[in-house]
């Protein structure tokens, strides 16, 4: 290596420097500041002493922490249950269209861009319990009387997952279809020849091919649910009794609820860290396998 | 535009068949279910937005009873919606600076220059990829506080600096520049950080507005950071004037929805402007998101 290359190298990370710094400060140091502050007794923002895992004890130790565990996983699963397939049949049906597909396109995409704050507050109208509730409204054209729906136990997540599908489901399904365009129809004409009909060609050409993308998505769906936390707070303050209380819900009351703690709200972020990060490794294992996945 | 090759799995010769034109029907009419479910809510609030308090608790009609601009122009003023707004212009300017230039110089060093070392640098920023940012919020905010930034819009520009999607997004796009252009501005005995202004940033217009067009998008709507970092009325942005709103219930109802909708407008603007860049450049490097 010349002094000359020592020198370019030396400059090019001059270059990055102030990035880095900012990487540091934003994103780096303060997970490793989580683990860190996790292990302390804290006031307010100074680190009164080492204290082990007994942020971790006294956290998982109460009720709330259960629920909110469950419900994270619950929210997961309806995500999936209602989210994932969504965006591929949605994909799958612009993709088909011969005339306006753009304007569909623009259509799908445009929830997207609305802010999610104001995405939520605008659903909680719509499922608001009385008889001015626009959900019991368009119900009573049908004679159907009101009913109540963030106030039920076994209904909040499902809508609140209903709210997070319809501003994030078209934005998804442009990635497939992005995917799904790059197949060249000279595979469907073939397959055709060989006797296959519309239906076999989507199960044996189409799905395959955006196989790879959909496990992406997948993995990024999940990490994203795990961030599902100002929902929650608007739309129901966690409630009905801690029923859509998520993981991350629980992070921002211990620390900004009034009680500043936090070093208890540090070891629930660690959590859920963990959680995700054993999410990624298993799928990446699984993943390797089959392809390189950056 | 060119005119694309139809590329779906029902071909032209498949439309003989009457059951696949009643399915083609069928995917036609469920996309326009789509259209519908998509924008109801959407025309809903902005109609909502023209009820007065009595006629939004009392009324079960989804129409308003007048199309009068009073309500929403009252709401504006009496809120001091203004206000706000130049709070969010301020936030998305410097945020939008920082996010282009600050990624742009990180994706610059580990997609072109690669100096000694830079793998490692290039696999931390794939692994924050996979962690959401507000998972490390408490510390962060209390970094904020130990180094007195609190009340300023500076943390706030300088968190969209340190975007671990945005910098990927450059490398990814840089790599694929040709290297004999960079190259030859190095002949010419351009800077380092020369040939950056001067001939990569130029080359970089499709991925600069694409990434500008999600931080003005991202800055506008972000609010948990912003509700921490700007405690003082006066600076709040749209979107923590509303959370604010929304957990302490200090404003009617029905004043709440309009400034659900003065919250959407500016995206929905920027949206028409630049929906082809979104639906067409964004999808095919969005992955990554």
């Amino acid at each position: 290596m010349s002094g000359a290359r020592g020198l370019e190298s030396a400059k090019a990370w001059l270059i990055m420097l102030p990035s880095l710094i900012l990487m540091t400060f934003f994103v780096w140091e303060p997970l490793f500041e989580s683990v860190r502050m996790s292990l302390y007794k804290t006031r307010n923002v100074e680190l009164v002493r080492f204290i082990g895992l007994e942020n971790y004890l006294s956290v998982m130790k109460k009720d709330d922490f259960l629920q909110a565990l469950t419900n994270t996983f619950s929210y997961t699963f309806w995500s999936l249950l209602i989210g994932f397939l969504l965006p591929i049949v949605l994909a799958i049906l612009i993709g088909e269209t011969r005339r306006g597909k753009g304007f569909f396109r623009t259509v799908a995409y445009l929830p997207n861009m609305l802010p999610g704050l104001a995405v939520v507050i605008l659903w909680s109208s719509f499922f608001s319990g009385g008889p001015t509730g626009v959900l019991n409204i368009l119900l009573s054209t049908f004679g159907i009387p009101p009913q109540t729906y963030l106030t039920r136990a076994d209904w909040v997540i499902p809508i609140i997952i209903l709210i997070a599908t319809w501003k994030g489901a078209g934005a998804t399904a442009l990635i497939y279809m992005a995917s799904i365009a790059g197949i060249s129809p000279e595979l469907y004409e073939a397959a055709t020849i060989d006797g296959a009909n519309v239906g076999q060609r989507i199960f044996h050409i189409l799905l395959p091919a955006i196989r790879k993308l959909t496990g992406t998505l997948l993995i990024l769906q999940i990490i994203s649910v795990f961030q599902i936390m100002y929902e929650p707070m608007v739309l129901t303050k966690g409630g009905p009794d801690n029923a859509s209380l998520s993981l991350m819900q629980l992070m921002w009351q211990y620390a900004f609820g009034g009680s500043m703690n936090y070093g208890k709200a540090s070891a629930v972020a660690v959590i859920v860290t963990i959680i995700l990060l054993l999410m990624t490794a298993v799928y990446s294992y699984f993943n390797r396998r089959e392809s390189d996945w950056e | 535009m060119k005119k694309a090759v139809y590329s779906g799995v029902i071909r032209e010769y498949d439309m003989h068949s009457a059951s696949v034109r009643v399915g083609y029907a069928i995917i036609v009419l469920l996309c326009l279910l789509m259209t519908v479910v998509a924008l109801f809510p959407l025309v809903w609030v902005i109609l909502a937005g023209f009820k007065d308090l009595k006629e939004f608790m009392s009324s079960t009609s989804l129409l308003p009873a007048s199309f009068s601009l009073n309500a929403y122009v009252l709401t504006w003023t009496q809120l001091d919606i203004a206000r706000n707004y130049l709070n969010s212009s301020i936030s998305v300017a410097g945020s939008v600076v920082c996010a282009i230039v600050f990624n742009g110089l990180l994706g610059y060093g580990l997609g072109i220059l690669r100096p000694r070392g830079y793998s490692v640098v290039k696999k931390l920023v794939m692994l924050s990829l996979l962690l959401p940012t507000t998972i490390s919020i408490v510390p962060l905010f209390m970094n904020i506080q130990k180094l007195n930034l609190g009340n300023s819009f500076l943390p706030l520009w300088l968190s969209f600096g340190a975007n671990a999607m945005y910098v990927v997004l450059f490398v990814q796009f840089f790599e694929s520049l040709p290297r004999s252009i960079i190259e030859a501005g190095h002949i010419d005995g351009a800077s380092q950080l020369q040939t950056f202004f001067r001939i990569v940033l130029p080359l970089s217009k499709p991925i600069c507005a694409v990434i500008s067009i999600f931080a003005v998008n991202a800055a506008w709507s972000d609010f948990l950071l912003p509700y921490l970092v700007l405690r003082g009325a006066s600076m709040q942005t749209v979107m923590v004037r509303l959370f604010v709103f929304s957990t302490e219930q200090t404003v009617n109802a029905d004043a709440m929805m309009r400034s659900v909708v003065f919250s959407m407008i500016p995206p929905i603007i920027l949206f028409f402007i630049f929906q082809k860049q979104l639906t067409e450049n964004a999808v095919s490097v969005g992955i990554k998101g």
